[in-house]
């Protein structure tokens, strides 16, 4: 390009100015609290009267206590186990519905629903249905073998159950962005594969696949961060237990401090939960090359 | 660049072709979906279940429903409960979440646009280092910042209102916003800008010319999920809020439960009241979400 | 939208600004939440309670006509209340009147001085101090001076029991000591029931085993050891020995065995023992007004008992002693801009006869002395004369444990008991456990 060419480009391009604004009103009302939390973890707080400093304490009880480690253990087996199935359901689904037909498109609508409801409504409802007695589970569970219907009572099933109603709740949104990314994937590359006698399944595996990696990076990210910080279903539905056995540590962090009223130690949770999220999610914008601006489009 | 001019690309479905070269595929039982079509059934079914056991039983007589228990055969329905309903505070928990929700897609979309143009077209670094931010503002936890906001909200004088609950909430619904909108504009060819700009467009005439009509779609996206988020937020509503004047419908429904809570069949009912809006707002947007959530310009 | 760079750089600045001046206002306390006219708005918070609201309304409004105040009653439920409760107390926000449990719950308000020392206007009206029951008047005060009034039913815990299910049993009437109980269990089970309807995903009705039986083994001074947090109250044989009879009952069945998913709030138990697929379940006497609303066929029938938790032999506490909530608590909070007016209304309705009689047409049993004949009215009279004379002779009336002790000593209790249901700890682990936590 000739420099009166580049400099001409280069003048009509956005600068900071256009992000500012969405940048100080969120760090006004995110950052700036998570830095105020930062510092509460240095303290002992209790919300009715003034914080106290007390230095390193809280962070000492952070190795001493016993319920971080199953916390942590917790939050990474609902994360890794989320992003497996809600993508292997999302994913197939997503390019299922993103194909033409009114079927498919009621098939679509319905399936969306669930996403449409508050997490407390999903939670009261799936409370209802997970009742060993009158619910759901009880005509279920003898037929897959809990003769007494209790799923949610037992540590372990519990914890399937949260991933259960957790799946049930946000496939549908990755679904959506399955869905969407499917559509705009452009035929041309289809029509060169039925050509070459690709069937259905090798079209899937070696087009649609490949062509939805950027949706796949966005999707995985926001599953992954989304379980380090969502809660509202597991409080409503276990409580966290029976036990502890679901106390997943964004929970944990909630229990201490909301009905524990230990603020400054839920301090401490929090920015342990701050600092996983976002190294995660760095690491893995940075790893994918997520971040240079690149359409997966060039070349066509 | 056929769809480009309408925002809407009309781009077939993949799977799909023209009449002539599906016939020389082959018999119609190779060409249904029937792997496909099975899961997706399946799917529907551990949807549909639950959904189910929302909206039949709300048409229930409360007696009827705790005496027999919840899986027996509904007979008598009655839309009772949903009289019940229009008759108590929920019109106004209605109105108050929905001036929420409003507020909160205007205040989004307003700051989510042109950051996420400028995420994609600048090249300087500052905007580099603005989005590494938001990507890390996908993390910030609700909850860890309540007390810190409640603090903040008080100060400000804001305690009690609809405000305190529609400037953080569009706060935490950016990030995503932005990531969605950023992933859509990307998809616009960088031909398209460099033609404006031959023509002596700005930034800001290619903004109103070229992105706003190109990106309807992804517009429409943020504003679905920025108003689902908005709807059935929960926490700050709780915290910053206090009056039956400005309560929400996600604190209502909790209220209904402390009130009504052995009704089980008027608490679905509330229910599913409280979540009509969205369905009708998804039923109106869903053709814009399924078009454009990476949207571009067909080819 | 931004028609120039220069408007956009003056939006972003104004932004800025605002962002700044909000966050910097420090010192200001923020606007203080008055309706409009010259009388100033009192705020009275209180939990949700269909019956129990429309009496305090009515109190509330005999009291801003009779004094002209403006005292204002706002409603929660449970759980968001106690969060709303802390974060505000101590605020500008806070409410003039608030909801409690006494006990440790109140205390923690008072530690951290929100709440006004009500001693003095008591004593000065020695009619009205008079009128309380003297050991619920008691876990309203903290450190021997009185920051909280009853204004609600005394709530002890005992047995609920399906007559019918038990008549079908051969069990003629409830077992009134601990070895009895067992062979009632047996029983039960021989008949293919489930003894106890218990909810144990709620941490908090499984509590109520170990409050009776600490106290039935060990006497109430074994709690009132661990309130103290003296050392050695939690790791106290007694302690070990109570959770040692629960894992017994859990051994033999007694719960049955999805007691674990089954809720309390969802009306869950109480569909068992309604049904008859469950003979018993301990509980507070919310119970019956509770098991009115859901399944009040079960009611009509008469097919309801009640009885108190059987005795214990060889025991230090008195088989007469009850756990519960002795009653709930209204504070004034030290911040009110008008203390007298707050005080004034608490001590004027709390006791009036039209505040009593309307709590008990709507099924609570008040605190107050001299009620036994006027309890003994309404759909419920037998049970509330069965009540109101366990929270007169009770030589002790414990609280509930997790309004007794600091929230975040309860929160850890209470995740402990459920594991001990479930066997996932031993006893001993338990006591461990909890002297751990308690720092004693």
């Amino acid at each position: 390009m000739s420099s009166r060419t580049q400099s001409s480009v280069q003048a009509g391009r956005p600068g900071f100015v256009w992000a500012a604004p969405a940048i100080v009103f969120f760090a006004v009302f995110a950052l700036l609290p998570m830095f105020v939390v930062v510092y509460l973890s240095f303290t002992s707080y209790s919300a009715i009267s003034d914080p106290v400093w007390i230095g390193v304490k809280n962070w000492r009880h952070l190795a001493t206590d016993p319920l971080v480690g199953n916390s942590l253990r917790l939050s990474a087996g609902l994360t890794v186990l989320s992003w497996l199935v809600q993508t292997a359901i999302a994913l197939p689904l997503g390019v299922y519905l993103a194909g033409k037909g009114r079927t498919r498109s009621v098939l679509a609508a319905v399936l969306f629903l669930p996403l449409l409801m508050s997490g407390a409504a999903i939670a009261l409802l799936w409370s209802t249905l997970f009742d060993p007695n009158f619910g759901l589970a009880s005509v279920v569970g003898p037929l897959i073998g809990v003769a007494d219907g209790n799923f949610i009572g037992k540590p372990t099933l519990a914890f399937y159950c949260v991933l259960l109603v957790i799946a049930w709740q946000f496939i549908p949104f990755h679904t959506l962005l399955y869905q969407g990314a499917t559509r705009a994937i452009p035929t041309s590359l289809y029509e060169a594969a039925m050509i070459d006698g690709a069937e259905r399944f090798k079209q899937f595996t070696l087009i649609t696949v490949p062509q939805l990696r950027d949706t796949i990076i966005t999707s995985g990210v926001l599953m992954i961060v989304g379980s380090l910080t969502y809660f509202e279903i597991i409080l409503i539905l276990t409580g966290g237990g029976p036990g502890t056995a679901t106390r997943i540590l964004p929970l944990h962090m909630y229990i201490t401090g909301f009905r524990g009223f230990d603020m400054g130690y839920a301090s401490v949770l929090a920015v342990l939960l701050l600092a996983v999220g976002t190294s995660l999610s760095l690491l893995i914008t940075k790893v994918t090359g997520y971040r240079k601006m690149s359409s997966q489009k060039e070349g066509l | 660049m056929s769809g480009a001019a309408t925002g809407t690309p009309e781009i077939p479905a993949a799977g799909q072709l023209p009449a002539r070269r599906r016939k020389a595929i082959g018999p119609w039982w190779k060409r249904m979906n029937f792997v496909g079509g099975f899961g997706a059934a399946v799917w529907l079914v551990i949807v549909g279940a639950p959904l189910y056991f929302l909206f039949v039983p709300s048409l229930r007589v409360s007696a009827d429903y705790l005496a027999k228990g919840p899986l027996s055969p509904p007979n008598n329905l009655t839309f009772g409960n949903y009289a019940t309903i229009m008759r108590s505070e929920f019109p106004r928990y209605f109105v108050n979440t929905a001036i929420v929700t409003l507020a909160c897609v205007a205040i989004v979309l307003a700051l989510a646009l042109p950051a996420a143009y400028a995420i994609v077209r600048s090249r300087k670094k500052s905007v580099a280092t603005a989005f590494s931010v938001i990507l890390l503002g996908l993390a910030v936890p609700a909850q860890a910042v309540i007390l810190p906001l409640y603090l903040l909200i008080t100060k400000a004088g804001l305690y009690d209102t609809l405000l305190a609950i529609i400037l953080p909430t569009a706060a935490f619904a950016l990030p995503l916003s932005i990531i969605v909108l950023t992933s859509s504009l990307r998809d616009l060819p960088a031909e398209m800008y460099e033609a404006m700009n031959l023509d002596g467009a700005g930034a800001v005439r290619a903004l109103f010319s070229l992105v706003i009509p190109l990106s309807r779609s992804a517009m429409a996206t943020v504003g679905i999920f920025t108003a689902m988020q908005a709807w059935n937020g929960f926490l700050f509503p709780l915290v910053l809020t206090q009056s039956s004047s400005v309560r929400v419908l996600t604190l209502g429904l909790w209220d209904f439960q402390g009130q009504f809570g052995q009704n089980v069949p008027l608490l679905l009912a509330a229910m599913v009241l409280a979540l009509l809006p969205l369905l009708v707002v998804y039923l109106v947007g869903r053709r814009y979400l399924l078009a454009g959530l990476t949207a571009g310009s067909g080819k | 939208m931004f028609r120039s760079m220069r408007a956009h750089k003056i939006a972003v600045a104004g932004l800025v600004v605002l962002a700044v001046t909000g966050v910097s206002a420090c010192g200001s306390s923020g606007p203080q939440k008055s309706g409009g006219g010259s009388a100033k708005e009192l705020q009275l918070w209180t939990l949700q309670n269909p019956g129990v609201n429309g009496v305090q309304q009515k109190a509330v409004d005999r009291f801003n006509k009779s004094s002209g105040a403006k005292l204002k009653l706002s409603t929660y439920v449970n759980d968001p209340y106690k969060v709303k409760l802390q974060t505000a107390v101590g605020s500008a926000n806070a409410p003039d009147i608030f909801y409690n449990w006494g006990g440790g719950n109140l205390k923690g308000y008072v530690d951290a001085g929100q709440v006004a020392d009500l001693t003095k206007a008591l004593d000065a009206a020695p009619d009205v101090k008079a009128k309380f029951i003297p050991s619920v008047l008691d876990v309203g005060t903290v450190d021997g001076k009185v920051y909280g009034i009853p204004m609600q039913g005394v709530q002890p815990v005992s047995f609920f029991y399906n007559k019918v299910v038990f008549k079908k049993a051969g069990i003629s009437e409830f077992p009134t000591t601990w070895s009895d109980f067992l062979t009632v269990v047996d029983k039960l089970k021989a008949a293919g029931v489930q003894p106890i309807a218990l909810a144990g995903s709620q941490g908090w009705c499984e509590l109520m085993y170990l409050e009776y039986f600490l106290d039935r083994i060990g006497g109430p001074e074994k709690f009132q050891a661990i309130v103290k947090n003296e050392k050695g109250a939690w790791t106290d044989p007694a302690v070990v020995e109570s959770m040692g009879m629960v894992q017994d009952l859990v051994d033999r069945g007694a719960f049955g065995t999805n007691y674990a998913a089954v809720n309390y709030d969802n009306k869950g138990s109480q569909a068992l023992l309604t049904s008859g697929k469950a003979a018993m379940e301990l509980m507070g006497s919310w119970e019956v007004t509770s098991l009115n609303d859901a399944f009040p066929k079960f009611l009509t029938a008469g097919s309801l008992g009640w009885a108190n938790f059987p005795a214990i032999k060889g025991g230090a506490g008195d088989p007469l002693d009850i756990v519960g909530n002795p009653s709930n608590f209204y504070s004034v909070s030290s911040r009110s801009s008008d203390v007298a007016a707050a005080t004034k209304f608490l001590l004027q309705e709390m006791v009036s006869d039209e505040y009593v009689a309307g709590m008990i047409s709507v099924g609570q049993v008040p605190a107050i002395l001299g009620l036994e004949k006027k309890v003994k009215i309404g759909a419920f009279a037998d049970f509330n004369a069965f009540v109101y004379q366990m929270g007169l002779t009770a030589p002790s009336f414990a609280q509930s444990w997790d309004q007794a002790l600091p929230a975040a000593l309860s929160q850890t209790m209470l995740t402990n008991i459920q594991q001990v249901f479930n066997k996932q700890m031993t006893p001993q682990e338990f006591a461990d456990s909890m002297a751990a936590a308690a720092g004693s």
